[in-house]
């Protein structure tokens, strides 16, 4: 009778708890994509390594949530399209790579009015998929982590030249999301800060000056 | 106004989380149309144990063993005890595996502390699980595991393995891992020890379906006997 070994358990396939070397080397994985124009790319490496990013997950043929979370990107979109391709980048990522190949992002982008500078969709290997979609937007819940309808009713902005990790339901108003975004937004410098702080100021006075009060805050 | 507002966003949010699984099941043909063989037998052995590690659980992990011929596939993929005794996920070494080549409650030893259920499969349910595996051992590989505690990727895979069994027809009664309302064994145990009372789980509401040893092909049980042998041999020692 032979025998034969189905996995073998070696330290070369290991992962050993304490060691901590599965899973989190890379916070954001660095897996091989293609565009909605069909052009290879390495996630972290070409997308994301410093700079400003908002993910969603969404795919071409969902009929629910993700028509309406592409809308109200599109809004965000045009309400920070000065900054959009230049210190901004948005990343729709499929859900269903094995049916949402370039041509179909294209056409779902297209349809959404969605093919604006600086935002891309994205498809790739399954397995790349959901290694980067539980990186990105896992809760350490296998009920809601299973579900990938769940995560795609969530944005996650990283802003990776300084680290920050922000995260907001695209369901919420055009205002909130704004403000989720601009809560990664790159330190101001010491003369901005001043400018704004002076600009509120004036602000503040105004009102002081109208209602005899502070009336927004 | 704001109200029907609030109305459609959750709306939108129901219709799709009621869309049909993103992730489609693939085609049951193969195991409608599946003759089973004497020449080949397929199993999967949902396997743990308590009291090895330090807050009492121990390794838990799905073994698969395919017959045919003079030929035997073993293998197991979970978790267990590294050479330093701590917890490691991966493909599981011989000495760990063996022990559960045998069913530990047959042998009247471990009652409480070792869990064994052994199904027999069809050989599409049985290409479906080590498709599962064989992703969880490149996850592995490639560290690009699921979780940074792997007691969670753990659970994920002993959750595909018995959903894979269970994806084209009820072969064993499923009991709900999701960490959902009624999901009594994830509310009350450690993640760790999670996988082990899912088995002890399984193994009561399918006690009928369980293989005893007495019921093993004899060629396996020959193989096993040859694998126990080896494995107190020094030379197999990984």
């Amino acid at each position: 009778m032979k025998r034969r070994e189905l996995f073998v358990g070696t330290s070369g396939n290991t992962c050993v708890q304490g060691v901590r070397t599965c899973g989190t080397a890379d916070l954001i994985p660095n897996v091989a994509l293609r565009t909605h124009d069909d052009v290879p790319v390495r996630f972290y490496d070409d997308l994301v390594k410093g700079r400003q990013v908002v993910i969603n997950m969404m795919y071409a043929t969902c009929e629910g949530l993700c028509p309406a979370v592409t809308s109200r990107l599109v809004e965000v979109h045009r309400a920070l399209a000065p900054r959009m391709g230049r210190d901004l980048f948005m990343y729709s990522i499929t859900l269903k790579p094995n049916e949402d190949g370039p041509a179909a992002l294209r056409a779902f982008a297209d349809m959404h009015g969605a093919l604006l500078p600086g935002w891309t969709f994205l498809t790739g290997d399954a397995f790349d998929i959901d290694t980067l979609r539980f990186a990105l937007f896992r809760h350490n819940h296998i009920k809601f982590d299973l579900d990938p309808n769940f995560h795609a009713g969530q944005l996650r902005i990283i802003n990776d030249s300084i680290n920050r990790w922000v995260h907001v339901t695209p369901l919420a108003s055009k205002a909130t999301v704004l403000q989720h975004i601009s809560w990664a937004d790159p330190p101001k410098s010491y003369e901005q800060r001043m400018q704004d702080n002076r600009a509120l100021q004036d602000e503040i006075g105004r009102e002081v000056a109208k209602y005899g009060y502070r009336k927004v805050i | 106004m704001q109200g029907s507002k609030i109305f459609l966003r959750a709306l939108a949010l129901l219709t799709c989380l009621h869309a049909p699984a993103l992730f489609g099941a693939e085609s049951c043909d193969a195991e409608a149309s599946w003759k089973a063989s004497a020449a080949e037998r397929h199993f999967v052995v949902l396997a743990g144990r308590t009291g090895v590690f330090y807050e009492r659980s121990g390794p838990t992990f799905v073994m698969l063993v395919r017959g045919g011929g003079d030929e035997v596939d073993l293998g197991a993929f979970g978790i267990h005890a590294d050479a330093n005794g701590h917890p490691a996920f991966g493909g599981v070494p011989a000495r760990w595996y063996e022990a559960f080549l045998r069913d530990p409650a047959a042998a009247g030893r471990e009652k409480s502390s070792a869990v064994m259920l052994r199904l027999e499969v069809s050989g599409p349910q049985y290409e479906r699980v080590l498709r599962v595996v064989r992703t969880w051992e490149r996850r592995v590989a490639e560290r690009a595991l699921l979780y940074p505690d792997f007691a969670l990727d753990n659970i994920l895979l002993v959750k595909q393995v018995t959903e894979e069994i269970n994806r084209c027809r009820q072969a064993l009664v499923p009991y709900e891992l999701d960490w959902g309302l009624d999901d009594a064994i994830s509310e009350h145990n450690v993640a760790l020890r999670i996988p082990f009372e899912y088995f002890k789980e399984l193994k009561v509401r399918n006690q009928a379906r369980h293989v005893s040893d007495a019921a093993m092909p004899a060629q396996l049980r020959m193989a096993t006997l040859t694998a126990q042998q080896d494995a107190q041999a020094p030379a197999r020692e990984e």
